[in-house]
C-alpha cells in the first residue's frame, strides 16, 4: 500500500492486489496514509497453497478489472 | 538580570503585576511552615511602617493557607495566591520563607531564605533608607537569631515535574487529552485504543517529564520512523510510552536504542508486523546496563516479574502501536501471533559465560551497553539433561533446531537459542567454541535434498526441480548461514534445558537482526 500511494504521488498509476484476507489491512494502511480512495483488487484467499493453475485463475478472472483501474 | 514579572491576584481577584515601578518586598511563605509563621509579624511591621512608598507583599502558596495567615496576623499587605506554584517554580525557589527585595524596574536588590534576625534588622536599615520612613518599634529579643526554614510547595516530589510541564520551555509538546473528572482513567485508555489489552499507566505530564530524565537526548529528537503508518517518533512520545509501559526513567535508554534498532531499513518492522507469522522484535540487552537497572538474566529470565524486563519490551510494543499505528486486526496480520507481543526483552548473563557475549561478538566493546533486535518468535524448549560432553549436547540441539518451522523447511535465515548456565558449562568442559557447535548443528540437520522434496506423505518442501538443481544426494544443512544460528547465555543455574526462537524470513527480504550502542 505504501508503494501504491508512491507511485500515485508520482503521477504512475497504480493498483493495489492482495487476497480477500488482507482488505482490513489495505484499508487501515490507506486510511492512515491519508489515500482511502487507493484503488485495489482483492482475489480469492488463499494463495500460499494454490497451484499455479490456480494461481493463473485468479489472475485472468481480475485482468480486466486492473486494467481498468489503471486506465480510468 | 530583572527577576520574572508575574501578575498574581488577591484572594477577592485584585491583581498585582510586577515589577511595580518602585521598590518592592517579595515575602514567599505557605501557612504549614513554622519560620514562616515566625516571620509574619515582621512582614506586617514592614508593610505599617514602610508599605506607602515601597510595595509589600506576601505570596502564599496555598490558597486556605493564605487566607488563614492573612486572618491570623490581620495582615496589611496583601496576600498574593500562588497556589498554581508557578511564581515559586520561576523564582527557583527551594525553601520558605524567601524574602526578596525589588527595586523599581524589577533588579533584586537583596534575598534571604529562612529566619536570620541580623538578615531582617539589615533589612529594615535599608527600607529607612530607601523610604526615609522612620523605624518600626520592634522588640527584637523576641526573635531568635536564626531558624532554618521550609522546604518550597513547589520542589515537593511530584510537583517540580508537573511545575516543569506546565511552564513555558516545557518539554512536553505532545497534545493533551482531557479525561473528565467522573471517568476512570483506566477504562478511558483502553476505550481511546491505547493498550495493548492489559491496564497502561496513565501518562500525565509529571509522569512524562520524569521519565525524560532518563535521558540527556533533546525531547524533540525524532528517534525513528515507525512503520506502518512511518510515523516520526520523538524522544517525547517514546517517553509517554514509556511510561504506559511502567518503565521507570532509568529505563528510557534502552527503550530508545530499541526503537532506534526497530526502525532500522535491516530489521524491517513494517515487515515483521504485517506477516501472518509468528515474529516480534526480541530485545537482547548486553553490557553495564543491565545491572545499573536491575535487569533480570538469571532464573525465570524468559518469564515474567522482572519489571525492567517486563516493560522495556512492553513499552517498544507500544511504541508501535500508539505512534506506528500497528494494530492487531489491522496491518498486523499475525495468524496466531505469541505472547511475546506483549514484550519480549531479556538480558544476557554475560558473567556466566566463557564464550565472548553477543555484544562483543557483534562488534562492540564489553562495556559498551547494547540492544540488539530480533525478529523472533516464542521459545520452544530443547530438553537434554544426560548429555556430559559438548558433541552430544550440540547433536541435541541440532536434532531439536531441525523441526524449526517444519522438518522439512531448510535454507533458514537467522535463529536464536538461549543457552542455560549448566549447558554453557557441559560446552565449557570440553573447550567448544561457539563456532564448534554451529558446525555441530549443520552436521547434525543435514539432509540429502532428496529427502526435502513436496510428495504426497507430506505437502510442504522443495520443488524436485530444486532438488535436482541442488543435487539428490547433495546433503543440505537446516541454515543457510552457520552464523545464521546466534547464542545468548541466560538462565538460572539448575536445569538442562535450552530454548530456541524461530526466525522469520531473514536477509535482505526479511528481517536482519539488529545491534544498537545505548546512548546513556
Amino acid at each position: 500500500m505504501h508503494d501504491t500511494t508512491w507511485f500515485e504521488i508520482n503521477g504512475k498509476p497504480s493498483v493495489f492486489i492482495a487476497s480477500t484476507e488482507f482488505t482490513d489491512a489495505a484499508e487501515a494502511q490507506a486510511v492512515a496514509l491519508g489515500f482511502p480512495e487507493v484503488r485495489r483488487i482483492f482475489v480469492p484467499h488463499p494463495i500460499q497453497d494454490a497451484t499455479d493453475d490456480e494461481m493463473r485463475a485468479k489472475a485472468d478472472a481480475i485482468v480486466d478489472l486492473v486494467i481498468e483501474a489503471l486506465v480510468d | 538580570m530583572p527577576l520574572p514579572s508575574f501578575s498574581l491576584a488577591t484572594a477577592d481577584g485584585s491583581l498585582h503585576h510586577f515589577p511595580t515601578g518602585r521598590h518592592a518586598l517579595l515575602c514567599f511563605v505557605k501557612e504549614d511552615c513554622p519560620t514562616c509563621v515566625l516571620s509574619m509579624p515582621l512582614i506586617q511591621a514592614a508593610a505599617e511602617a514602610f508599605g506607602e512608598s515601597i510595595d509589600i507583599w506576601c505570596i502564599g502558596q496555598d490558597a486556605e493557607g493564605n487566607a488563614r495567615l492573612a486572618a491570623t496576623f490581620a495582615l496589611a499587605a496583601p496576600m498574593l495566591d500562588d497556589s498554581s506554584l508557578h511564581v515559586s517554580y520561576r523564582y527557583d525557589l527551594d525553601t520558605v520563607p524567601t524574602i526578596i527585595l525589588a527595586d523599581a524596574i524589577g533588579d533584586e536588590l537583596d534575598r534571604f531564605i529562612g529566619f536570620g534576625r541580623s538578615d531582617w534588622q539589615a533589612l529594615f536599615q535599608r527600607l529607612i533608607t530607601v523610604t526615609l520612613s522612620p523605624a518600626p518599634v520592634i522588640d527584637w529579643s523576641r526573635y531568635p537569631e536564626s531558624r532554618p526554614g521550609c522546604g518550597s510547595k513547589s520542589v515537593e516530589p511530584g510537583i517540580a515535574e508537573r511545575l516543569e510541564a506546565e511552564m513555558e520551555g516545557s518539554p512536553i509538546r505532545a497534545r493533551r487529552i482531557d479525561v473528565g473528572e467522573s471517568d476512570d482513567i483506566f477504562e478511558f485508555m483502553f476505550e481511546q485504543g491505547l493498550t495493548d489489552g492489559l491496564p497502561v499507566v496513565p501518562p500525565t505530564p509529571e509522569r512524562v517529564v520524569r521519565m525524560l530524565t532518563g535521558t540527556k537526548r533533546d525531547p524533540q529528537e525524532v528517534v525513528g520512523i515507525v512503520p506502518p503508518n512511518l510515523a516520526p517518533v520523538t524522544v517525547e512520545k517514546i517517553a509517554i510510552n514509556a511510561v504506559m509501559a511502567g518503565c521507570k526513567p532509568e529505563y528510557l535508554p534502552v527503550v530508545l536504542a530499541a526503537i532506534e534498532a526497530i526502525t532500522t531499513e535491516q530489521f524491517n518492522m513494517h515487515g515483521v508486523l504485517a506477516t501472518t507469522l509468528f515474529p516480534t522484535p526480541v530485545i537482547i540487552v548486553n553490557g553495564p546496563i543491565r545491572d545499573r537497572i536491575g535487569m533480570n538474566y538469571r532464573m525465570n529470565v524468559l518469564g515474567q516479574g522482572n519489571r525492567a524486563n517486563a516493560t522495556i519490551g512492553r513499552a517498544v510494543q507500544l511504541v508501535v502501536r500508539n505512534v506506528g499505528g500497528g494494530r492487531p486486526g489491522e496491518v498486523d496480520r499475525a495468524a496466531l501471533g505469541q505472547p511475546g507481543k506483549y514484550t519480549f526483552c531479556f538480558p544476557e548473563f554475560e558473567e556466566r559465560s566463557n564464550w565472548e557475549s553477543l555484544h562483543v561478538e557483534r562488534g562492540f566493546e564489553r562495556t559498551d551497553s547494547t540492544v540488539t533486535v530480533y525478529a523472533g518468535g516464542a521459545p520452544n524448549g530443547i530438553i537434554d539433561q544426560l548429555s556430559r560432553g559438548a558433541e552430544s549436547l550440540a547433536t541435541s540441539y541440532g536434532l531439536a533446531l531441525a523441526t524449526s518451522g517444519h522438518p522439512k523447511q531448510y535454507g533458514h535465515g537467522e535463529i536464536v537459542v538461549v543457552i542455560p548456565p549448566e549447558h554453557v558449562d557441559t560446552f565449557a568442559k570440553d573447550g567448544w567454541t561457539k563456532d564448534q557447535v554451529r558446525a555441530r548443528i549443520q552436521e547434525v540437520t543435514a539432509r540429502p535434498a532428496r529427502e526435502l522434496i513436496r510428495d504426497e506423505f507430506c505437502a510442504e518442501g522443495i520443488t524436485l526441480q530444486q532438488a535436482e538443481r541442488i543435487g539428490l544426494d547433495t546433503l543440505v544443512p537446516k541454515f543457510r548461514d552457520p552464523k545464521n544460528i546466534t547464542f545468548v547465555v541466560a538462565g538460572g543455574e539448575a536445569g538442562k534445558f535450552a530454548a530456541y526462537l524461530g526466525g522469520w524470513v531473514s536477509g535482505p527480504m526479511g528481517s536482519q537482526m539488529t545491534t544498537v550502542k545505548i546512548r546513556e
